[in-house]
């Protein structure tokens, strides 16, 4: 049985009469990439900050390798935080800013040269050294700011929304860089962010957070496949929901018609639900265990696939079904003409509504 | 074409607003180069006035009592504005009676602030000379740079206190190395102000410097020089006074607005 590396223990934190985090208990692995996702007011800034030391925990505890870590201010612990706003100093260079961390921990001269040296190196910035925040570009500062956390070679990396102000392709290109680093260093990270597809690029689990508490917590493909609520199923990745109500064993839309489902969600009230299918899920050919039919009223075309939007009797919204660039190229839909879509039991999600 | 005629007329009322404000500033300049020395006639240009100061004993005296109160201080409120400054903006919670506290001795008329402080001076039985004139100066000072600091951290990016905490730094050590070298365009600033505020301050100094003329600053001794009427010295005097007032207010503003090379 391995130790438990970080866990947070019930952890509460009220600002006034707000309650920010709500009793959260989490363990986090070693080496692990895990991500604290959430819209904004969720609490998930409130415990990164609670981990890094900047606010105090109104309830619980938090340990690190088993020793609680909850009473150290954050200069003594061996968590650091990259910021949102990057932080940097701006009267300092690129390489004074990263040798300030390796100085307050009294490391010799030469190897702090050669520490912030070596990390140069890796984030590809040795020609910048001298250079200060303010010449640099968005995507130079974020590497900067990284870095100076990075040096340290702290037990656990904490990043406050570490690529939020980079533009979409670099973004993308540092959701992978973060991921190598990560590996390379073998630091556990903490990532959080507001952006799912970042949180499924990036981590090796995910926890959703929704007004202080913790909704789920697993890898990408548990919470992207089977999420365990509506919140869960609509805030990660694109969702269709019908409005469906218990009619005996099963359930039916609200046209009448019967909607299977695997799903061991339990319904023990008669009253509505709602049942949630991916797009990708929804097939124009083919047959399955449910299948509904409508009028293509708009066609969004993303290169690698095209999403059909479908007026249909079972909801107000359309429905939308995901082609490949494959299949579209085979039957061509048009915008006004009807379609029958298929889907099976098994990709059929129920929720209490 | 009514546009047109009200910028005339703007650049007119300009016009006539800086004559008001520097005619009588550049007559002064103007006669203290005066040969002759009277207000009535041009008689060539001289440095002679300026020469006729270098061998004014009272005037040197005056002059470096003057250099001595503004630069003693000058230090002592800049470090304590600062520090003040900083203090106060990181618990900005604290609501107004605090700023009033702090804001009060600008506001303050100087004839009230120099009896209060001799009254004060007098009561805890100090004996009194340039260092009375020193904190006299420190405590209206001390707004002043208050207020130019507290200027530049309301746009202070706090999150670089925070990050300096988490590399591992003490708060002394934030203090040293992070806070204040972010800050020191609007500490020098705040210093120079208070420079030129202490060179040419009057009525305080008057008040507090204490029986005889060991302790007499240069705009007493003008003050004194000039119940006798205007002479060409007194001109050359204020123009020097003048010089020194406006490139350091000049600097200072200079060096709040333009910031470090790194922000």
């Amino acid at each position: 049985m391995t130790q438990t590396f970080l866990s947070i223990q019930n952890v509460s934190k009220t600002f006034g009469s707000v309650q920010a985090v709500d009793r959260v208990s989490l363990d986090i692995h070693k080496n692990e990439f895990f991500a604290l996702l959430g819209a904004s007011g969720s609490g998930k800034t409130t415990l990164l900050r609670m981990l890094a030391g900047f606010e105090d925990l109104t309830a619980g505890d938090i340990t690190l390798e088993g020793i609680s870590i909850a009473g150290l201010s954050p200069n003594q612990r061996p968590l650091n935080l990259m910021f949102q706003s990057y932080a940097l100093f701006p009267h300092m260079s690129v390489a004074q800013n990263i040798a300030y961390g390796l100085e307050m921990d009294r490391l010799p001269k030469a190897e702090v040269r050669e520490r912030v040296n070596e990390i140069l190196e890796v984030i590809q910035l040795g020609h910048l050294a001298k250079r200060k925040p303010d010449q640099l570009s968005g995507g130079q500062r974020q590497r900067v700011a990284l870095a100076r956390a990075l040096v340290k070679r702290p037990k656990v990396l904490l990043l406050d929304e570490p690529l939020g102000a980079l533009d979409k392709k670099l973004r993308s290109e540092m959701q992978l860089e973060l991921k190598r680093l990560q590996h390379e260093f073998g630091i556990t990270f903490i990532v959080v962010t507001h952006d799912q597809e970042e949180a499924l690029v990036m981590a090796d689990r995910i926890a959703i957070m929704k007004d202080g508490t913790l909704l789920q917590v697993g890898t990408p493909h548990e919470i992207y496949e089977a999420p365990q609520s509506k919140f869960a199923a609509d805030f990660i990745g694109v969702m269709n929901f019908l409005p469906v109500h218990k009619n005996g064993t099963g359930f039916v839309g609200v046209d009448g018609s019967r909607i299977r489902s695997e799903s061991a969600t339990e319904i023990h009230e008669t009253g509505a639900a709602i049942a949630a299918i991916r797009p990708e899920r929804l097939h124009v050919t083919g047959t399955g265990d449910n299948q509904l039919s409508g009028e293509i009223v708009a066609l969004a075309y993303h290169g690698l696939d095209l999403l059909l939007h479908i007026k249909t009797a079972l909801s107000d919204n359309p429905v939308i079904s995901r082609m490949t660039a494959d299949e579209a190229d085979g039957h061509a839909p048009e915008v006004g003409q009807n379609i029958t879509v298929h889907w099976s039991a098994k990709d059929t999600h129920i929720f209490p509504n | 074409m009514a546009d047109r005629n009200t910028f005339r007329l703007m650049l007119l009322i300009l016009g006539v607003i800086f004559a008001f404000l520097y005619i009588p500033i550049s007559v002064l300049v103007g006669l203290s180069f005066n040969e002759g020395g009277l207000p009535t006639a041009w008689t060539g240009f001289s440095f002679k006035w300026y020469g006729a100061l270098l061998e004014n004993d009272d005037i040197l005296k005056a002059a470096g009592n003057t250099l001595i109160v503004a630069i003693f201080s000058t230090l002592l409120s800049t470090a304590l504005g600062s520090l003040l400054a900083i203090g106060v903006e990181i618990r900005r919670r604290n609501g107004k009676w605090l700023e009033t506290l702090i804001f009060a001795p600008m506001i303050i008329p100087d004839i009230v602030l120099a009896i209060a402080l001799l009254s004060f001076f007098s009561l805890i039985g100090v004996k009194m000379g340039l260092h009375t004139i020193i904190v006299s100066h420190v405590v209206f000072n001390l707004a002043f740079v208050c207020a130019v600091v507290r200027a530049r951290l309301k746009n202070f990016d706090w999150s670089i206190v925070e990050a300096s905490t988490d590399l591992g730094a003490s708060t002394f050590t934030t203090l040293k190395r992070v806070i204040i070298p972010v800050l020191m365009p609007a500490i020098i600033a705040g210093a120079l102000l208070a420079f030129t505020l202490s060179v040419d301050e009057f009525i305080i100094a008057f008040f507090t410097a204490g029986a005889g003329r060991a302790s007499i600053t240069l705009p007493m001794q003008i003050f004194s020089m000039i119940r006798f009427g205007v002479t060409p010295e007194i001109n050359a005097l204020a123009t020097l006074v003048m010089a020194v007032s406006v490139i350091a207010l000049a600097l200072s503003q200079r060096l709040n607005k333009g910031g470090l090379p790194g922000q």
